[in-house]
């Protein structure tokens, strides 16, 4: 799938900078890599962290209890804002994502609300049909003006091409792919955090219960709403990463299959954290990828596999269940880390409700 | 004035066959209340093996109708064992909460929804393999053979072989209309779309039923596809999204799970295609189809949705 | 006739059977009292094949009954009555009837037993093509009833057959258990209303927290301890 979303490798370079070399000589370091395999690698990692967050995207609105098909809607607002921002508008990279992901917000915030009152499957039918929508419209989109050599902008089912800030600013692959996995970290970040705070785990609870969590009081639209604002963001943002490493957008690029995929990610690698949908990437591109042997089977293994795990774990491999165990394993190590450390300490609840200690008295 | 009539009629034809279409995944929803999204994959697939079987040599159109039938239905096996039918036991605990839940959609529900979906990308790929090329002829119908009524001073066209799978369509739906109203086998299954569990107490063996059913709708997918693709003459990659799409469509226009409801919704969906074409040219069809997809979602089926699939409005519960 | 050895069923972790044995005799009505929460309704659930226990043993005329699909114990005579009567709302009065003769082939004998049924409730006989939802909940328990004995069945099972209903309609439903009865109809009753059971009821057994805790004969019922009991279990009765 990465060869088809992203077009074949890129190998254009600017100038490369202290960063690209130290980037492309640690990477040399891996066994087996060599410069060549760097290169690889470095396109490789860029298109996971990029999938990585629309996966996350479509995580992030699974958690809230809806299944959306639309997700490539946001990622092709995201794509095609953000290049309009540093081509027409002759923005710099960061404010164009920025307003790209302003786009992404905003519409799918606006479907959102429309679609309050539908059940799962009727949305995930209306997310369909939305996106197919702004596809179309995307694809009859002209607006080109002349920036010197020739006209530039979004010249209908032609795409949009010239996108070429990167190359503009000499930032080289390597450096793109730190910034990549700056944005996907800081992501991944927030996300966790978001997710241990009460905003968090209401949503989580939504997306259990609805009915179980309007019965407690939580605010179901609000934090539906909120929950797919941040996801229409997360996926523009992996548009206008997209868009300014390949150059060129095209409406095409963002059909149903990839919401699909997004989709898949995440149901696959798992709800109960937010290095589930990594997972599933890297599942996808990483091994199906690298191997060539499965190369002409692997959505018939990618899907196949789905289909079975969802069957005995429904809510992906890294679902809750297994968060919460690994999470109390950790706790009860550190216990006893602790204990080993001091031996004599009095133990407080906490660390007594799950370290075992000989020789100490359990508070009861 | 006869452009109008043309368009029309055009329209309406093409609409019994998406209506046909429909037909197949709007009753698998209201017998398992889950949307079968490899509806169109399976179809596909089956073609496929059908179009393949055709390269090989001088095969009867026949033949290769009952072949996409029967491999249409095989798969359908598969697909249902896979994604719709009881959940595997791990752990040999027996499962008996998810037994009483009640008939709201919940998140079982969901995980097959999506399951479906990732055995439709695997049908697909499956087919692409198997016929590599974007675009494979597949055993066609006399496409030359015209119908032709004087109307107004000039001639309506209509394609016969067009015009005969739609009369068929129309009769199929009739005829599957009728039995659901007035078999036996028809009560049953309208039982168990109304309550699984009240229809288990009426001794209706439900996962059986529902299994044969599965099978039998996904034999009439193949059947409408081999239809289809002999009016076209060829099969592309596309197909599977294509069936999925025209079906999807047309059986929520009119209400999931409603036989009249998705003969109205293919014949909407039929004449608004075929008027749109005409102003709006083909990208504009293919917007206006989803928009009106999506407003009928929002403005329409978004009530009846609340009413069906809830069971309390959770905004009279007390904050 | 109905022979029930240390059935536990659980759903999931939690066993809401703990070991229930009971003995329902062929033409009596057999009452089983509890509180809420007692498991009473999963025994029904469980005898009628819905739901799979994992211990015990269902003896029914003889033969084991254990694990065997619903389907099956349909066949072999045994009907339940759902708590909440359950009747499918989007198909007519008689649709319902037909639902409940799914398993019977005879469609002359299935008619004549439609217009007893008809006899037997008049007031719905002018509801016959109406929709079962749009019936009163006296109606629906009616047409519950008559739809469970469309299997023409050796025993009847009914579960809480006067919960949400009107005391008069309370009152016309025991008489047409109490008529059963009389025309020699095995019965199995869940009830909460202990008056009214007890007026029709041969035996009883009070069930609380999963397991059997008291049986009798219906005259034993009239000490008051016992009753309380029955209505709020063993904790809260004074």
């Amino acid at each position: 799938m990465s060869d088809r979303v992203f077009g074949s490798s890129s190998a254009a370079t600017g100038m490369d900078g202290a960063i690209a070399k130290a980037v492309r000589q640690s990477l040399c370091h891996l066994p087996g890599v060599d410069d060549a395999g760097a290169s690889y690698l470095v396109n490789v990692l860029s298109d996971i962290s990029i999938l990585s967050l629309i996966a996350l995207s479509s995580y992030v609105l699974l958690l809230s209890g809806r299944v959306s098909f639309g997700q490539q809607a946001y990622f092709g607002l995201g794509a095609y804002g953000s290049a309009v921002g540093t081509v027409l508008f002759g923005w710099s990279l960061p404010l164009a994502l920025v307003f790209g992901i302003a786009c992404g917000a905003f519409c799918a915030y606006f479907l959102a609300l429309i679609t309050r009152p539908l059940s799962g499957l009727y949305f995930a039918v209306a997310s369909l049909a939305f996106a197919e929508m702004l596809r179309l419209a995307l694809s009859s989109w002209h607006w080109q003006v002349d920036r010197g050599g020739g006209p530039v902008g979004p010249a209908g089912l032609e795409g949009f091409r010239s996108i070429r800030w990167l190359y503009e600013n000499n930032v080289a692959p390597e450096v793109f792919l730190l910034i990549c996995l700056a944005l996907l970290g800081a992501v991944l970040i927030g996300q966790m955090l978001l997710e241990r705070r009460r905003i968090g785990m209401s949503i989580r609870m939504i997306g259990y219960d609805e009915v179980l969590a309007a019965a407690q009081g939580l605010p179901v639209d609000r934090l539906r709403l909120f929950a797919a604002t941040l996801s229409g963001g997360l996926a523009a943002i992996a548009g206008g990463l997209y868009a300014h490493r390949t150059t060129y957008v095209e409406a095409s690029l963002f059909d149903p299959m990839l919401g699909v995929h997004a989709l898949g990610y995440a149901l696959l690698g798992g709800l109960g954290t937010a290095l589930g949908p990594l997972l599933g990437v890297a599942l996808d591109l990483g091994l199906l990828d690298a191997s060539r042997l499965v190369d002409g089977w692997r959505m018939v293994i990618f899907g196949g596999l789905i289909a079975i795990i969802l069957r005995v774990r429904p809510r992906g491999l890294l679902d809750e269940s297994l968060v919460n165990s690994t999470q109390r394993r950790a706790r009860h190590i550190v216990g006893r880390l602790r204990c080993l450390i001091s031996p004599h300490r009095d133990l407080d609840a906490q660390s007594s409700r799950d370290a075992i200690v000989p020789g100490s008295i359990r508070k009861s | 004035m006869f452009e109008w009539i043309q368009t029309s009629i055009d329209g309406i034809v093409d609409g019994a066959i998406y209506a046909l279409i429909g037909l197949g995944l709007s009753l698998s929803y209201s017998s398992l209340r889950r949307l079968n999204l490899a509806y169109g994959a399976i179809a596909m697939l089956a073609a496929y093996c059908g179009a393949w079987v055709a390269f090989q040599g001088e095969i009867s159109m026949v033949l290769i109708a009952l072949i996409v039938i029967g491999v249409a239905g095989l798969i359908g096996l598969y697909v249902e064992q896979l994604c719709f039918a009881k959940p595997l036991q791990v752990s040999g605990r027996i499962d008996n909460a998810s037994v009483t839940a009640d008939a709201g959609i919940d998140q079982r529900d969901l995980v097959a929804l999506a399951s479906s979906f990732a055995i439709w990308m695997q049908l697909e790929q499956l087919a692409i393999n198997m016929l590599p090329r974007h675009m494979n002829a597949f055993p066609a119908f006399d496409a030359d053979a015209t119908v032709l009524l004087p109307l107004m001073g000039e001639q309506l066209i209509l394609r016969l072989d067009r015009l005969t799978v739609a009369v068929l369509s129309i009769m199929l739906i009739t005829v599957i209309h009728r039995l659901i109203k007035g078999s036996r086998v028809g009560l049953a299954w309208r039982a168990i779309a109304e309550h699984r569990m009240a229809s288990h107490l009426m001794g209706i063996s439900v996962d059986r039923f529902q299994t044969v059913i599965f099978i039998l709708l996904s034999s009439l997918s193949g059947f409408t596809a081999f239809l289809i693709l002999a009016i076209e003459g060829q099969v592309t990659a596309m197909f599977g999204m294509w069936m999925l799409l025209k079906g999807l469509t047309a059986a929520m226009l009119g209400g999931l799970g409603s036989v009249l409801g998705v003969m109205t919704g293919g014949l909407m969906l039929g004449l608004t295609e075929a008027w749109a074409q005409v102003f709006f040219g083909a990208i504009g069809r293919e917007f206006a189809v989803y928009a009106l997809l999506f407003l009928t979602l929002t403005l329409r089926s978004g009530l009846a949705a609340r009413r069906k699939e809830q069971h309390f409005d959770r905004r009279v519960v007390p904050r | 006739m109905l022979d029930i050895r240390d059935l536990a069923t659980a759903y999931g972790n939690i066993e809401a059977l703990k070991g229930v044995s009971l003995t329902a005799e062929a033409g009596k009505v057999t009452c089983l009292l509890g509180p809420n929460g007692a498991g009473k309704s999963t025994l029904m659930l469980s005898l009628s094949g819905i739901l799979k226990p994992h211990r015990g043993s269902i003896r029914f005329q003889g033969e084991e009954l254990l694990g065997k699909s619903a389907s099956y114990i349909v066949s072999r005579g045994l009907a339940l009555v759902p708590e909440n009567r359950l009747v499918f709302p989007g198909l007519t009065v008689r649709e319902n009837l037909l639902a409940g003769a799914y398993k019977r082939r005879d469609s002359a004998a299935i008619t004549a037993d439609i217009e007893r049924f008809f006899e037997r409730f008049p007031r719905l006989r002018e509801r016959d093509h109406q929709l079962a939802g749009t019936l009163s909940g006296g109606e629906q328990q009616m047409l519950a009833v008559a739809r469970a004995l469309m299997s023409r069945p050796k025993m009847l099972l009914m579960d809480e057959p006067s919960v949400g209903l009107a005391p008069m309609i309370v009152a016309e439903i025991f008489q047409i258990i109490e008529q059963l009865h009389l025309e020699g109809t095995s019965i199995l009753l869940v009830e909460q209303n202990v008056h009214m059971a007890m007026r029709v009821a041969q035996k009883f057994y009070l069930m609380e927290r999963g397991s059997i805790s008291f049986s009798g004969k219906a005259t034993d019922l009239r000490d008051d301890h016992l009753i309380q009991r029955a209505y709020l279990g063993q904790r809260h009765a004074a």
